[in-house]
């Protein structure tokens, strides 16, 4: 399946939502933010998109705001 | 001045304070409180006293009423045997304990005295111009010199009066105030044939100050005007204090109203109530004085200070007892923690370089996976064709973008490290205060 690109409002956030997804089990990976992104972060996140769903509730449970998700 | 210093002097200072507060607060009650019982025991002391007076005055009434109406006495006096009166009349003064007794004729002539054969008149005396009417009469007087002198009492009623200080003579008196009864004699016909005319001088006479003082304790004076003429009041030397000049009484006698409050008298300071004494005209001729030292007051103030205070200061060391532990363990505690947070304080900075050093590698490791990147492009656009390039071009890409991730992450570290190092300055001086506050020691 495609790789599905998180990005947030902070680098802080970015940051915050790979350790939560690290300790949700999720495969995320850290990546430049690509030129056609719009956010305030440098640093967006890589991820399956099986697992999006999965991806999505675990930064909910962290209490992270998703900026918005590029697939 | 170390937290420990601090703390314990709180704690003495407010106990101190504590004790201070309550011990001016309770001397204050006491004082009010035993001042107001006091004035009231003085003054129903004084009216007891004044029920001694009244008593003996109707005591000297009965008896002169009595011998008024004894056959013996008028038989004598219609026989003109002044010898037989003489003796009766000595006989009834002794063992009635009166001053003096004398009987006249009708005129107010002096027929026969309990105290000798002095002749006079007692025509313008109006107590015996009252009995001559008819009339029993019992009070209070003043009795003249002449009176005195009469009765061979003038030497009982004269004395030299000084100032309150118990030194200066401020006047002679020769009056004397006594308790009075006079009453008709009548003949077997209800004529009036002449007057008995008997009674107590109260100048140096102690019986009744006696009497009360040992009925209601305290002290009690007889006043003739403002100046005490008999008393239980003990002088410094330990004689009774006589003749002697009361400044309370003079408004007492002025006024007619009754005094309470202190009095010096003898050395020593009373709680007093003065109450005046009259005539029987109601004119002040004296007054009647009773007192309790004021020292038995004080003594109870001074006890109960004394008392406070000892239980204060015995709280007070048990309050140190128990405190000084405490504050012990607190700042045992205050300096501990002061100890761990300067340690932390340490690390922190130890990680804070560490982490501006880690930054500057990462700079330097991004500089060269560019330099490498510029390389592969410039191999690339010399027509160097490989598969192997191509690999090598695909691995940098990759590298390059986890460097940029790196370094994005460093500087954002490093952001976050910049505003620790703040807060690590203002940890070290938090410990830094705390030291000084529990060791009182700047570091």
């Amino acid at each position: 399946m495609a790789d599905v690109i998180l990005f947030f409002s902070s680098n802080a956030d970015t940051m915050i939502a790979t350790k939560a997804l690290k300790d949700a089990g999720v495969p995320a990976k850290m990546i430049p933010k690509p030129a056609s992104v719009t956010s305030a972060s440098n640093l967006c996140l890589s991820i399956d998109g099986g697992v999006e769903a999965q991806a999505k509730t675990a930064l909910s449970g962290a209490g992270v705001a998703l900026g918005g998700v590029v697939k | 001045m170390s937290l420990r210093v601090r703390l314990l002097g709180t704690i003495i200072g407010a106990i101190v304070l504590f004790f201070i507060i309550s011990v001016a607060a309770a001397r204050l009650v006491l004082q009010h409180d035993l001042f107001a019982l006091g004035a009231t025991q003085v003054t129903n002391g004084s009216s007891a006293f004044g029920g001694y007076w009244d008593s003996r005055k109707d005591q000297i009434r009965l008896l002169v009423a009595q011998d008024a109406v004894s056959d013996t006495l008028r038989k004598a006096l219609q026989s003109n045997n002044v010898a037989a009166l003489q003796d009766q009349l000595a006989n009834i003064a002794r063992t009635s304990g009166l001053s003096f007794l004398t009987i006249t004729d009708q005129n107010g002539k002096v027929i026969a005295r309990a105290n000798g054969p002095q002749p006079g008149s007692l025509k313008s005396d109006p107590l015996i111009q009252r009995a001559l009417t008819g009339e029993t009469v019992s009070t209070a007087t003043l009795l003249g010199q002449s009176l005195l002198s009469g009765e061979g009492l003038g030497p009982q009623a004269e004395a030299d009066i000084v100032g309150p200080d118990g030194k200066t003579k401020v006047r002679h008196d020769d009056k004397g105030l006594a308790l009075v009864a006079a009453a008709p004699i009548s003949d077997q016909n209800e004529r009036t044939i002449g007057a008995i005319y008997g009674g107590v001088l109260m100048n140096h006479y102690y019986d009744l100050v006696d009497s009360a003082t040992h009925a209601l304790g305290g002290s009690a004076a007889i006043l003739e005007g403002d100046a005490i003429v008999a008393s239980t009041i003990q002088a410094p030397d330990g004689t009774r204090t006589v003749d002697e000049l009361v400044p309370p009484a003079r408004d007492v006698v002025k006024s007619d109203t009754a005094f309470t409050g202190t009095d010096t008298v003898g050395g020593t300071k009373y709680l007093v109530h003065i109450e005046p004494i009259t005539n029987d005209q109601n004119q002040v001729i004296g007054a009647r004085w009773y007192g309790t030292p004021l020292a038995q007051i004080s003594a109870i103030i001074n006890h109960t200070t004394q008392t406070l205070i000892l239980w204060g200061v015995i709280a007070a060391i048990l309050a140190l007892a128990l405190s000084i532990p405490i504050v012990q363990r607190l700042s045992n505690t205050l300096a501990q923690r002061s100890q761990q947070v300067r340690a932390a304080a340490k690390e922190l900075g130890v990680a804070i370089v560490g982490s501006e050093v880690s930054g500057d590698h990462v700079a330097m490791t991004r500089a060269a996976v560019e330099r490498s990147g510029t390389l592969i492009a410039e191999l690339g656009a010399s027509g160097v064709s490989s598969p192997k390039l191509t690999e090598l071009k695909a691995v940098n890409d990759e590298l390059t973008g986890d460097m940029i991730v790196i370094d994005t992450l460093s500087q954002e570290m490093s952001g976050r490290m910049q505003q620790a190092v703040q807060r690590v300055h203002d940890l070290n001086d938090v410990a830094a205060g705390l030291t000084k506050l529990v060791t009182g020691e700047s570091s």
